[in-house]
């Protein structure tokens, strides 16, 4: 069955609050802003306000697509909110979201529960609903808070994670180019527990030991209630199954790596990518780095990377990129797309 | 290779070159999550083996992680 589906326009959103290297050396005297950098290629994160949720992120990031004027409201008929921070754990956030973007109520609405592969994964869902004639016009928003569950006093999370939105709208094709797929997927369990908040749902939910903070080898404070990222097992992670993705998408595609123009791989931390970029050994101008004044924004960092190059004219119609999403989970996704 | 990694390790120590050496303690270095996620790249790069956290942590001194590294190049 050929592809009918290809992306018709991306958005993007960041609360306007900051945290700088500057800001972190303060909290962390040991940690000067150029070490910062240094080890994790993020200058600043954005950082949502109290008041501010995944679901208003969201929104923004919408609005925003549609004031550029290439997409009509009223022509959505799917909505996929990508999240892993919601605003609630029932009702569904992209049922909410429906309602505050005055989209019409005979679309389908649901939310992906997914970290860093979401947008691909939500690619993937966005094709098939179209190339089977289920939908014509899908919105797919990721947005993620990650840093209302960062504990202020880690810095092995909190020098990486910063909050955002993208929204992005797949459509159908009419001239035969834009085509989104093959798709690669990848789902390893045991690594659940390694990038984790162990406690506010039902296998443990909130009690008195849940609030109680501890350090760990490396002076790092947290409580059951935060994040936990174990630094070394993701990169160790990252190393095994993204590069195997990439050649098993090309294999897939028909495509050598050196033919692509762009590799977008999820934007983790700095210097994972850069060790991946030595370990794929591509050429530097194919492998966008885009993490430095966002940090790592979960589902969102590879729409954003796509953003970049729009704005720096580096996109040309026709362009075959991989975009692989990997991470939380373990969970992982790899597709083409021609833009 | 070995120059290689010595070198690599001298820069995540963060120490000269010349005091890198199979019995240098880690004890006399930061050994933290951030020296290790370091390590598994570094040893991926110069040996193309991926070593594990858990592993790496409970090294003593530098040999051990050569030994971890000679372990996994086998298998």
């Amino acid at each position: 069955m050929s592809s009918k589906a290809k992306i018709l326009d991306l958005a993007g959103y960041l609360p306007p609050n900051t945290l700088t290297n500057a800001d972190l050396e303060l909290i962390y005297p040991d940690w000067p802003a150029e070490k910062i950098y240094d080890k994790t290629g993020i200058k600043k994160r954005h950082i949502a306000s109290q008041d501010q949720t995944s679901v208003d992120l969201a929104i923004e990031a919408a609005e925003s697509l549609f004031r550029n004027g290439k997409v009509a409201k009223d022509s959505i008929d799917f909505l996929i909110f990508c999240t892993q921070t919601p605003d609630y754990i029932l009702p569904t956030s992209a049922c909410l979201i429906q309602e505050r973007l005055h989209l019409s109520k005979n679309i389908g609405a649901f939310d992906i529960n997914l970290g860093c592969s979401g947008f691909v994964y939500g690619l993937s869902v966005a094709k098939g609903l179209i190339d089977s004639g289920l939908a014509k016009c899908v919105l797919l928003i990721t947005a993620d808070t990650y840093s209302k569950y960062i504990h202020p006093m880690d810095k092995s999370v909190r020098t990486i994670f910063g909050d955002g939105s993208a929204a992005t709208v797949i459509g159908i094709t009419e001239i035969g180019k834009g085509k989104i797929g093959p798709f690669i997927f990848g789902t390893d369990g045991s690594g659940g527990k390694n990038l984790i908040i162990e406690s506010g749902s039902n296998r443990s939910p909130i009690d008195l030991n849940s609030s109680i903070e501890y350090k760990d080898t490396s002076g790092n404070i947290r409580s059951k209630k935060n994040i936990f990222m174990d630094g070394p097992e993701i990169m160790r992670f990252s190393l095994e199954v993204v590069p195997k993705s990439i050649h098993a998408l090309c294999i897939k595609a028909k495509i050598n790596l050196n033919d692509l123009d762009f590799l977008i791989l999820h934007q983790g931390s700095g210097f994972m990518l850069e060790a991946l970029k030595r370990k794929l050994k591509l050429d530097g101008n194919k492998f966008p780095i885009c993490i430095q004044d966002t940090g790592n924004t979960v589902s969102s960092t590879i729409p954003f990377v796509l953003l970049d190059l729009i704005k720096e004219s580096k996109l040309k119609s026709g362009n075959k990129l991989a975009l692989v999403g990997f991470g939380v989970g373990y969970s992982w996704a790899a597709c083409m797309i021609e833009f | 290779m070995l120059e290689q990694f010595y070198a690599g390790l001298a820069e995540i120590f963060e120490i000269d070159q010349s005091k890198i050496n199979p019995n240098l303690s880690l004890e006399e270095i930061i050994w933290d999550s951030l020296a290790i996620v370091s390590t598994i790249a570094l040893a991926d790069e110069c040996f193309e083996v991926i070593l594990d956290g858990q592993s790496l942590s409970s090294c003593a001194k530098v040999n051990d992680i050569q030994i971890l590294i000679e372990k996994a190049k086998e298998s």
